[in-house]
């Protein structure tokens, strides 16, 4: 029954193609969301490329870090200099949840790190306190801070585990784990506290040929790929000297399947300019996109660059869409340059009110 | 007779404690004035600590210069909310530099700093404290501050709580940068910048000279040119008052009238306007009193100045300086000295003829003179008044040195918020010395010499960029102007009008040019105006 169910829409599906062309071949709806200064998260619909709501965020401009549910139906912000989180339901800018992480006198500040868990219940950030003394500043062990989304705009966390310091992007697994991005890549078990090392980099131990690494991330990665890519930048030197000149630079990732946890890291290009972001294409994960000052394509199996196209002014962040297809370049200032991910080039423009400055580019897909 | 005993034993002591009270009453009146401005401005948040050796807390662990503290007070006023009046926020960084300074041994590698000379590449900074400190700003900064361990330790507490994001900088990410700063380097800083020291303890017990007089001048206003000039100071309620009367080497006159303040006893810092320019001066006075070094510079603009010097006139003959400093072999050329109550027999060392006395006074004398002998530094002398390697004879001139010989201009203006950082240049003169090599040891420094000026591309890329277009220009008198602010859509990407810059400094000598290059960095605008980098 299911089968020919499915036959008959297929075949529908297939007659109505030549009078339906502009249709999506699923009617998933995605959405790119972006932070613009003031105060304003951009709703792009993605299938239009016009904006369909700006919705105000309260509190001072933070980063602009955000974290979609997994519904794609609410957006949680991170704003107030990065103190605050408020979940916004993007489809109609109510706002549904809201964390005031700063409580009396200890300012609690967030490097990027918010992400949902898996079932949308449980939002999770890396909080850095510091006591505020009437004439010191007493500085506190950062902590991991779970709370449930379900509590409204008056939201405490309900568990907290300490955690290592400098972690900014975060991102929860399947397997009720959230990575964390800090000198090294680790993850930690949401119910217990339970933290263990997913890839080794200012750690890792690959003799004196390899400088360690300097990797940092600030925007999401990889979630069109279901993945969480934290890049990083070393040196391979020709002998034990550390002869810097003639060293070989290298683009390096560490990419974790946020459906297993597992990760991969690896070398992928030659560094010969600065990608800010990377990202993967969701058809093929030995295709890699990276933007900056260029919008760039890779193939991580050869170390080839494939495309590349100069941008007209820097663009911090990137993004694509599920297809494959459109390629999202934002970040930086006002407007988001589209492309086609086959060749890069510029397919169109989205203009916003204020500049994006260091905001995240993100796809919240609601599903059909 | 228990009575009488001790009141026996009391009048031996009484003379001498009597004589130390008196000396000494002066100073404790200072503190209990200095105590009670701190009660009343700073206590809402520290505390009274009941320790008299350190009353306050935090305030009394630490030592730092006029310009630390008053950034202290800016920052407890501008992010912690204290409400301070002017008159005691002026009275508070009195006191608290003349009672918590830095002797002047200690101020004295690190003065670049106060005097704002900010186009200088720090050298012989520890490469620990370099990394963890000196990346955002200069050594100086806390080179020129004496603190406890823990005090330390608290100004690490200061830097994550007031910059969240801190150790995720390059060069802070890629180590465990809070444990390090707070249990290295901060225990390092304790060693190296003590609170209590042996110079300091010295230095409070010294007498302080008084500034009081009339003090000879030397300095260099760009755009204008060298200058002489007599400074009057005479005391006032909080300092002195001053008056300037001199002129500028194309005999031009300057004048001036302003008042400076004296901190920790040797700290001049003056506030003079100077026909019609408002200008600062930073100076450290000698341990005597008699002589100031320094800068003086404009007050909106700090990188317009020039090095500064003054000589009181202590009612003895004095050479001070000779301009220009340096007379070429066989060659005549008019020579000024300049001192104070000059009288007696002039002599500019062997081998230098003087063929003519032009004019002279007790402040000057101007003469024609011919040198001949062997290339090398003269002592001139006026009566029995003489100054060694005051003039520099030399056979030709043998290399230029472009100072700033690195240095930091920004964009401005176009409408933003910041005006344009603009560099003085000037050039150095050199003469080989006996090795007959340039560029070695024994180089016979000439003085400052006229130079023509331009620019080009640093390199290919600043060529191909077109740098030395748009990044700003340079004129006759040295002074480089950086280009207007904000997006240039004829520059690739829209780039501003930041580049990189070769600026070349070329001085004529008897027919050959010789020429001296300089690096710099047309930069963005720098939008935190701090007190000291």
């Amino acid at each position: 029954m299911k089968v020919n169910k499915k036959m008959k829409t297929s075949a529908l599906a297939g007659a109505a193609l030549l009078s339906l062309q502009a249709l999506p071949a699923s009617a998933d709806q995605e959405y790119l969301l972006t932070i613009t200064r003031p105060g304003h998260l951009q709703v792009i619909d993605m299938s239009t490329n016009e904006v369909v709501r700006t919705c105000d965020v309260p509190g001072k401009f933070g980063t602009g870090s955000i974290a979609p549910s997994p519904d794609g139906k609410i957006a949680y912000v991170l704003s107030n200099m990065t103190e605050d989180v408020y979940g916004f339901d993007i489809q109609t800018c109510d706002i549904t949840f809201h964390a005031a992480q700063s409580q009396g006198n200890v300012r609690v500040k967030t490097h990027q790190s918010i992400t949902v868990s898996a079932d949308g219940k449980e939002l999770y950030t890396v909080q850095n306190p510091v006591r505020h003394l009437p004439d010191r500043f007493e500085v506190m062990e950062p902590q991991l801070a779970v709370y449930n989304t379900a509590d409204g705009t008056d939201a405490k966390p309900v568990r907290t585990f300490p955690v290592d310091r400098r972690i900014t992007k975060i991102a929860a697994t399947e397997k009720g784990e959230v990575i964390l991005g800090g000198a090294d890549i680790k993850a930690i078990d949401v119910n217990s506290g339970e933290v263990r090392m997913v890839t080794a980099l200012q750690s890792w131990d690959r003799g004196p040929e390899w400088l360690p690494p300097d990797a940092f991330a600030m925007h999401s990665q990889g979630e069109q790929s279901n993945e969480y890519i934290m890049p990083y930048v070393t040196a391979k030197f020709q002998d034990d000297t550390m002869n810097m000149e003639t060293a070989e630079w290298w683009w390096g990732i560490s990419r974790v399947d946020l459906a297993t946890g597992e990760a991969v890291r690896q070398e992928i290009i030659p560094f010969e300019f600065i990608v800010f972001n990377f990202i993967s294409d969701p058809r093929d994960p030995n295709i890699f996109y990276g933007s900056f000052n260029t919008l760039s394509k890779h193939d991580i199996t050869t170390g080839e660059t494939l495309a590349l196209y100069e941008m007209p002014h820097t663009y911090y962040d990137l993004n694509i869409s599920a297809d494959g297809k459109t390629i999202y370049v934002g970040g930086t200032s006002s407007d988001i340059s589209i492309h086609s991910s086959d060749t890069l080039e510029k397919i169109g423009s989205i203009q916003l009110s204020g500049d994006m400055s260091t905001s995240d580019l993100r796809v919240a897909t609601i599903r059909d | 007779m228990a009575l009488t005993t001790h009141n026996k034993k009391r009048v031996p002591l009484a003379g001498p404690a009597l004589a130390l009270a008196v000396m000494a009453a002066p100073a404790l009146a200072a503190t209990e004035a200095g105590e009670e401005l701190i009660r009343n401005n700073c206590l809402a948040c520290h505390s009274d600590t009941g320790n008299s050796e350190t009353p306050f807390s935090r305030i009394s662990e630490q030592r730092k210069t006029p310009e630390g503290w008053l950034m202290t007070i800016n920052r407890m006023q501008e992010l912690r909310g204290a409400q301070i009046s002017t008159e005691d926020k002026r009275a508070l960084v009195q006191y608290l530099a003349d009672h918590q300074g830095l002797a002047p041994s200690e101020a004295e590698p690190y003065r670049y700093l106060l005097e704002q000379d900010t186009n200088l590449v720090e050298s012989g900074v520890d490469e620990g404290l370099g990394q963890m400190c000196a990346r955002c700003h200069s050594a100086a900064r806390f080179s020129l501050q004496r603190r406890t361990e823990d005090e330390w330790k608290r100004l690490v507490g200061f830097h994550m709580g007031q910059f969240p994001t801190i150790e995720l900088h390059s060069l802070a990410r890629d180590r465990a940068w809070y444990d390090i700063a707070q249990n290295q380097t901060a225990v390092e800083l304790g060693n190296k910048f003590p609170l209590i020291t042996p110079e300091w303890n010295s230095w409070k017990a010294a007498p302080k000279a008084d500034l009081t007089g009339r003090w000879r001048v030397l300095g260099y206003v760009p755009g204008k040119g060298e200058f002489t000039a007599w400074m009057d100071a005479s005391k006032s309620e909080t300092g002195y008052q001053l008056s300037l009367e001199g002129q500028y080497s194309d005999g031009s006159a300057l004048s001036g009238k302003g008042s400076a303040r004296v901190y920790t006893g040797y700290e001049w810092r003056a506030a003079i306007e100077i026909d019609g320019v408002k200008m600062r001066q930073v100076m450290a006075a000698d341990a005597e009193g008699s002589v100031m070094d320094g800068r003086m510079f404009n007050t909106e603009a700090r990188e317009i100045g020039g090095e500064l010097m003054a000589v009181r006139d202590q009612g003895q003959p004095a050479v001070v300086a000779v301009l220009p400093a340096h007379l070429k072999l066989g060659e005549s050329a008019e020579l000024t000295i300049v001192g104070q109550n000059l009288d007696g027999d002039v002599s500019l060392g062997d081998g230098v003829e003087i063929e003519k006395v032009i004019a002279r006074d007790g402040d000057s004398i101007r003469v024609l003179a011919k040198a001949s002998g062997a290339a090398g530094a003269r002592t001139v002398s006026v009566g029995d008044a003489s100054k060694d390697q005051a003039l520099a004879v030399y056979d030709s001139l043998a290399r230029v040195e472009v100072t700033p010989a690195n240095a930091l201009s920004r964009i401005g203006g176009n409408g933003g918020e910041m005006a344009k950082v603009r560099t003085v240049y000037r050039a150095v003169g050199y003469a080989a010395g006996a090795d007959g090599q340039p560029g070695t040891d024994d180089d016979l420094r000439l003085g400052y010499m006229p130079a023509t000026w331009s620019i080009a591309p640093a390199d290919e890329v600043a060529a191909h960029d077109k740098d030395e277009k748009y990044a700003g220009a340079i004129d006759a008198s040295g002074i480089f102007t950086p280009g207007d602010a904000g997006p240039n859509p004829e520059r690739k990407m829209s780039a501003n009008n930041v580049g990189r810059l070769t600026v070349v400094g070329s001085v004529s000598d008897g027919g050959n040019d010789v020429t001296g290059e300089g690096s710099l960095l047309v930069a963005p605008q720098d939008f935190v105006r701090r007190v000291l980098d």
